[in-house]
């Protein structure tokens, strides 16, 4: 008991006495590096800290970047928040991929006037009536949008019948905005079925949707279920045209899906081929020096949210968050990672959505959808 | 015998006056960082001793304080949030009429929230307490990913997965010590009243609770619907602190922390839960000083995360293999204990 206590007391003791130094400009990131959304998070961090190496610098003062684990939940999230705030002092917050944690990092930046930008929550309530809350990426709704003109234009495909994750609110809002601008394009939308993520089995689905014999099927929800209503869809004799959102972007779709998921499309936040931008060039380049893979979406904009953060701190010439805010919120064709980006009035990116195709293992890059 | 009863309501009142005056210092010269903690422990001592309640005391290994957690949460802040912030939440589908005019003052909603969990576990008890053991962890389990998924389904009264947003910030210090301490409070009365030494007869034995005339249904009943009420009010306590809630902060995580804090603890003694949770919420915060990189001399460690995980982790097993019942097993405090021990001085005095 005694060296429990001892060991606690020296804990406290310890986290008073570590200072760090003040010539740095300091940024919190709060990200799931452990529990269930971890993949995502470690993505993220990995192209933020490539960012930070291609700008380590702003107004001649190098930038710290604390890095807090939120384990994938809300309280922690929440905790983490403060601890940046009031603690480390940081000037600005990046995190977290999940919307659900997002929500619950953003009213602490609100109350505490610092800025806060979610790389990758897409969920439209996010951003909502918020004055210090932003986002590097599109909106579910957004994206939704492409799609449906997409598969209404591009595809010809005039019978849609769509699959919603009912579990999961990237899911939701994707098949809302699909439906609506589909509708509206003139298309019909001939069955709307929902799932689970979890699910293994989707037959019946499947069979309520072969009766109406759609031209395209969009599912909204994540890799795994995509891959696995591919399989199924082609076992019971569907021969339709499927296209998914950005969920769908992980090696693991052509693992579990197979050759049932070739010629699958997809809209992502980025793609190497359609990387423009000079950022965006060396991104690539030291992506592919320091890791095998391909560069993926996650980490485009973790490094992208850094990168608007350092460009509102440079367009200032200040570290006071309420300036950066304004800085934030006026950035206009910032030329990031995954393009050119603006912040519109609802502290949404707007920039290009891209189109992928799965092509045997890989996806081939199809075309950019201009916002 | 009347002098040591003033002295332990004398003591009792100290401390609770202590109490305040810590929460009076800690609200004016501590950081939003330490308040936001302290509140997480108020929370986490109403969840863990209203839990420990049914699990400990009356011996009922249920599963689902996530269930009634989630119950509380979405009822207070439905009721609480203004029907502006309401219509522009829901953007699926809008909310059903008479949730979305509503707006009450808080203090109500929370009171509400808990008797609308309470009438949840007194319907939902007929279903559990047909099994015992095992079994009744299972179908608590069970019922707790229920209410996950109905409100993951219900979106015209839940919002669905995309969770409710901007609930007011009402929790504050006073608001969950407050509750925390009148939970305590009242958990610990019942505890030494006869309904609790009938609840501890459950626990050690079932049937011959029985055959000694306890209405064992009855009692068990009783510590679910009390547990649960005082769970609503924890979990509206919660949403009202982070301000946002979705069915996925209520998945089965939530009710394995709680298990966590009150095996640990001491399983049975709201001592021990109370203990309990104060590691689990100080500890983590503590322990991410491993995960922040450090420069010691020419020495330069880089922070990994998840290694305040595995020190926690390390710490539980320590804990259980020198506290084999938990830190307090089921030793609870009590003044007398206290004058016993280090009050010895003082009583000689006064009996001379």
């Amino acid at each position: 008991m005694r060296l429990i206590m001892g060991m606690a007391l020296a804990l406290i003791l310890f986290s008073f006495y570590v200072s760090r130094a003040d010539d740095t400009i300091k940024i919190g990131v709060i990200l799931a590096m452990t529990g269930g959304t971890s993949a995502f998070g470690q993505q993220t961090w990995t192209g933020m800290q490539i960012g930070r190496n291609i700008r380590p610098t702003v107004l001649g003062k190098k930038v710290e970047l604390i890095l807090l684990d939120n384990k994938s939940d809300k309280i922690e999230s929440a905790n983490a928040a403060q601890r940046l705030i009031q603690k480390d002092k940081v000037i600005g917050i990046i995190g977290d991929v999940a919307s659900s944690n997002s929500l619950a990092i953003a009213p602490i930046a609100e109350d505490n006037h610092i800025p806060h930008i979610s790389p990758s929550s897409t969920n439209p309530i996010v951003t909502l009536n918020r004055k210090y809350v932003f986002r590097a990426c599109f909106i579910d709704p957004f994206q939704g949008e492409v799609m449906a003109k997409f598969a209404y234009n591009e595809l010809k495909a005039r019978k849609a019948a769509v699959l919603t994750d009912i579990g999961q609110d990237y899911s939701v809002g994707l098949t809302s905005a699909f439906a609506k601008t589909y509708k509206k394009l003139g298309g019909q939308i001939v069955r709307q079925v929902n799932y689970q993520s979890g699910d293994q089995d989707f037959t019946a689905q499947l069979t309520a949707i072969k009766e109406t014999d759609p031209d395209i099927i969009a599912i909204t929800g994540y890799y795994t279920e995509i891959a696995l209503i591919a399989r199924q869809a082609r076992e019971l004799g569907i021969k339709a045209t499927l296209i998914a959102g950005d969920g769908a972007e992980a090696p693991e779709l052509t693992e579990i899906g197979g050759e049932a998921v070739d010629g699958l499309y997809y809209t992502t936040h980025f793609d190497e081929k359609a990387v423009l931008t000079p950022l965006g060039k060396k991104y690539v380049e030291m992506f592919r020096k320091q890791n095998k893979s391909t560069p993926d979406a996650l980490g485009a904009l973790g490094a992208d949210a850094y990168l608007i953060i350092l460009d509102a701190i440079e367009r200032t010439s200040s570290t006071n968050p309420e300036k950066i805010r304004d800085a934030i919120e006026k950035t206009k064709d910032f030329q990031g990672i995954t393009g050119a980006i603006t912040i519109n009035k609802n502290h949404d990116a707007v920039k290009n959505v891209v189109i992928r195709q799965v092509k045997g293992r890989d996806s081939v890059y199809i075309s950019s959808v201009n916002p | 015998m009347k002098r040591e009863k003033l002295i332990r309501n004398l003591a009792t009142f100290l401390s609770l006056l202590a109490i305040f005056g810590f929460l009076k210092l800690a609200n004016s010269y501590t950081s939003a960082y330490i308040i936001q903690i302290l509140n997480i422990t108020a929370i986490y001592i109403i969840l863990s001793t209203s839990y420990n309640l049914v699990n400990g005391v009356t011996g009922q290994f249920s599963l689902g304080p996530n269930a009634f957690m989630a119950v509380g949460a979405y009822t207070a802040s439905l009721l609480t949030m203004s029907p502006a912030e309401k219509e522009l939440t829901f953007i699926i589908e809008p909310i059903i009429s008479p949730l979305g005019k509503i707006s009450l003052p808080f203090l109500p909603s929370l009171l509400i929230a808990g008797v609308v969990t309470s009438i949840f576990a007194f319907f939902i008890a007929f279903p559990v307490f047909r099994v015992r053991g095992d079994y009744l962890a299972i179908v608590t389990l069970g019922f707790g990913e229920i209410i996950r998924v109905f409100a993951t389904n219900a979106v015209s009264i839940t919002n669905g997965s995309l969770g409710l947003k901007g609930i007011n910030q009402y929790t504050n210090l006073w608001w969950s010590w407050g509750w925390a301490i009148f939970t305590v409070f009242c958990l610990i009365s019942l505890v030494e009243s006869s309904y609790g030494r009938a609840m501890k007869a459950i626990r050690e034995d079932e049937t011959a609770a029985q055959a000694m005339g306890i209405n064992t249904f009855r009692y068990k009943m009783l510590a679910f619907i009390i547990s649960a009420f005082f769970q609503g009010i924890g979990g509206g306590l919660l949403a009202h602190l982070l301000t946002t809630i979705d069915p996925k902060l209520f998945s089965f995580f939530l009710t394995f922390n709680l298990l966590i804090m009150i095996v640990a603890g001491g399983l049975g003694s709201m001592t021990g839960s109370i203990i309990g949770a104060v590691i689990f919420a100080w500890g983590f915060e503590l322990l991410r000083w491993f995960e922040e990189p450090h420069q010691i001399g020419d020495m330069f460690i880089p922070g990994i995360p998840g290694m305040r995980m595995v020190i926690f982790s390390l710490l539980l097993i320590i804990i259980m293999l020198f506290f084999r019942r938990g830190i307090t097993g089921r030793w609870e405090f009590s003044w007398d204990w206290a004058l016993n021990t280090f009050g010895r001085r003082i009583k000689f005095r006064e009996i001379n």
